[in-house]
């Protein structure tokens, strides 16, 4: 008896309310991902994706294996900390497949250097820095330095 | 080959004066061009609405020809205010999460919450119950495509008795009345979400939400005068003087206050001078010298204030075409200035370097998401859809008992 004394504007406004939050809930409860929330506010199978992902980084030693010569010569320098894949690049699949030239790892470039010795107030002093523009713009940095032994003159 | 390498990096390290932290140093700004937008169309839709409701519940009568033209600016403003956040994030694919699994406890998401209230309790009701007695009537008198759109927003009642009436009036002003809080919530949240950042001495600041109000009611009202003067001239009708010197006159006041809190507020900074404000007046002299002394302040406070305030004293005795291009003036100003207001908010905050011993930069560029190009198209994008709902619900073939809410009196 309520519902038909309700002005007949109201009244499919209300259905319409009602319709939509309906529609609302039912959308919810349909596309809420089945592991959200299971450890907080995200998806918990979102932490088993992440972790079945195959890594593109193969890790120094996968690279020291066949590269020898430049272990010795690393070891010596400023360098030696630095992993192999920080300058040339991811290199799994050059490790699976040694080869294949399509898989080869980056050259070392300016873009790897300038990373690091790029000037920043905020670097630690020790670390050389220069300012690429003005130091020998235009000639690349291995012509006068050799990134595997940094204190040598090539 | 080596060279353009070496010139890319140097341009893609961003430059910084005096001392920064590293996370500063080594990134572009987070928040680009498209962030200013936000602020900017969330901000035009408070006005504009803020506007209409000087008609509604305020009954300024003269403001009447422009009632609907004001909600229907808010609407196609606000149909577009989440889209630069959306741009920005770049996975508009995602968006659907937000409503699928809404997050009850970040300030950030609650901008959902305020933004569906606003469009779907205030905005939608209140522009639905003004014209339901209109879709009864052009959903009979009106064919084709444009009948089944009338029809539709009929929702099937076709009571237009007085008594109806009488009630969708009154719904419509309570709604009216709900909606001035929640326009100053929706653009005050604004405010809020810049304010609330207390590390940054540009943000944090418990006046920002009503600088923010203040300066939405000034663009907002500017924006209906800009949309009211160019709707006229491309009908190739004549203005209504009475209602645009009235407006003009809400302007000024608006304008006024706007500017008043905000000098306020660098009086205030200036005086207490807290630790970084050497930094705040670096900026407002270099890093922000043309947007903020010349944008902000020049072309968007102070020439128009002269020109409005020029306006209130003299508009007896200046010819209506000098008045005409006068107002529009000062709107096209004013929305030149919020915006570089908006900007001066958003970037300045991110130029001011949290050891509070340098500033950052950022260069402005054409394509890309953060571009300028897209922000063009994002900004022509409201008045795209407000061109529509025009030719939908304001044109001037149909007929229309016309926007009379005193009536609501006599009935």
């Amino acid at each position: 008896m309520g519902l038909l004394k309700m002005p007949p504007q109201i009244f499919r406004l209300v259905l319409l309310t009602i319709g939509i939050v309906v529609s609302y809930f039912i959308a919810r409860q349909l596309l809420t991902p089945a592991s959200f929330r299971d450890y907080g506010f995200y998806r918990g199978a979102a932490l088993e994706e992440v972790a079945s992902r195959t890594p593109v980084f193969a890790g120094r030693k996968s690279c020291l294996e066949c590269h020898e010569i430049i272990q010795t010569q690393l070891f010596k320098g400023e360098h030696k900390t630095i992993g192999c894949e920080s300058c040339h690049g991811p290199s799994s699949a050059h490790v699976a497949d040694p080869d294949s030239d399509g898989k080869k790892p980056d050259k070392r470039n300016t873009l790897a250097c300038s990373r690091c010795h790029e000037a920043n107030p905020s670097r630690p002093v020790t670390q050389k820095q220069i300012n690429i523009k003005n130091h020998y713009a235009g000639q690349k940095c291995t012509e006068c330095h050799v990134p595997h032994q940094p204190n040598e003159v090539p | 080959m080596s060279l353009e390498i070496t010139n890319a990096i140097v341009e893609a390290i961003p430059r910084f004066e005096g001392y920064v932290y590293p996370n500063e140093s080594g990134t572009h700004p987070l928040w680009g061009f498209l962030i200013v937008l936000y602020p900017y169309i969330t901000g035009l839709v408070a006005g504009a609405f803020i506007m209409a409701s000087l008609v509604r519940v305020f009954r300024v009568k003269p403001l009447e020809p422009v009632y609907r033209l004001s909600l229907l600016t808010a609407l196609a403003f606000l149909l577009c205010a989440t889209l630069p956040l959306l741009f920005h994030l770049g996975h508009p694919e995602r968006s659907i999460q937000i409503m699928i699994t809404p997050h009850l406890t970040s300030p950030m998401a609650i901008f959902g919450f305020v933004y569906a209230w606003y469009l779907m309790a205030v905005l939608f009701l209140e522009l639905w119950f003004d014209y339901r007695e209109d879709f009864v009537e052009w959903s009979k008198t009106e064919a084709g495509f444009r009948g089944i759109i009338y029809r539709a927003f009929t929702l099937g009642v076709t009571d237009v008795s007085d008594k109806a009436l009488a009630l969708d009036h009154k719904l419509s002003w309570i709604i009216s009345i709900l909606g001035i809080p929640s326009a100053f919530l929706l653009h005050g949240y604004v405010g809020f979400i810049f304010g609330s950042i207390k590390a940054n001495p540009w943000w944090g600041n418990a006046i920002m939400p009503i600088i923010f109000i203040l300066s939405a009611m000034v663009s907002g009202i500017a924006l209906c005068v800009f949309n009211y003067m160019v709707l006229t001239w491309v009908r190739r009708r004549a203005l209504d003087m009475r209602c645009l010197d009235v407006m003009g006159m809400f302007l000024f006041y608006a304008l006024v206050i706007d500017a008043t809190v905000e000098a306020l507020d660098w009086v205030h900074r200036a005086y207490s001078a807290e630790e970084g404000f050497h930094v705040m007046e670096y900026m407002a002299q270099e890093r922000l010298f043309y947007t903020l002394s010349i944008g902000q302040v020049l072309v968007g406070t102070l020439i128009p204030l002269l020109l409005l305030g020029v306006l209130q004293v003299l508009r007896k005795r200046i010819p209506d075409m000098a008045r005409k291009r006068m107002y529009f003036a000062s709107a096209v100003f004013i929305l030149i200035g919020v915006f570089a207001m908006r900007w001066n908010v958003v970037m300045g905050g991110q130029f001011f370097s949290k050891s509070l011993r340098g500033v950052m930069s950022y260069k402005l560029e054409f394509a890309g998401v953060e571009g300028w190009f897209m922000g063009l198209i994002l900004l022509s994008l409201p008045f795209i859809i407000l061109t529509v709902l025009i030719k939908l619900f304001l044109a001037e073939r149909l007929s229309t008992k016309g926007h009379v809410p005193h009536r609501m009196e006599e009935i």
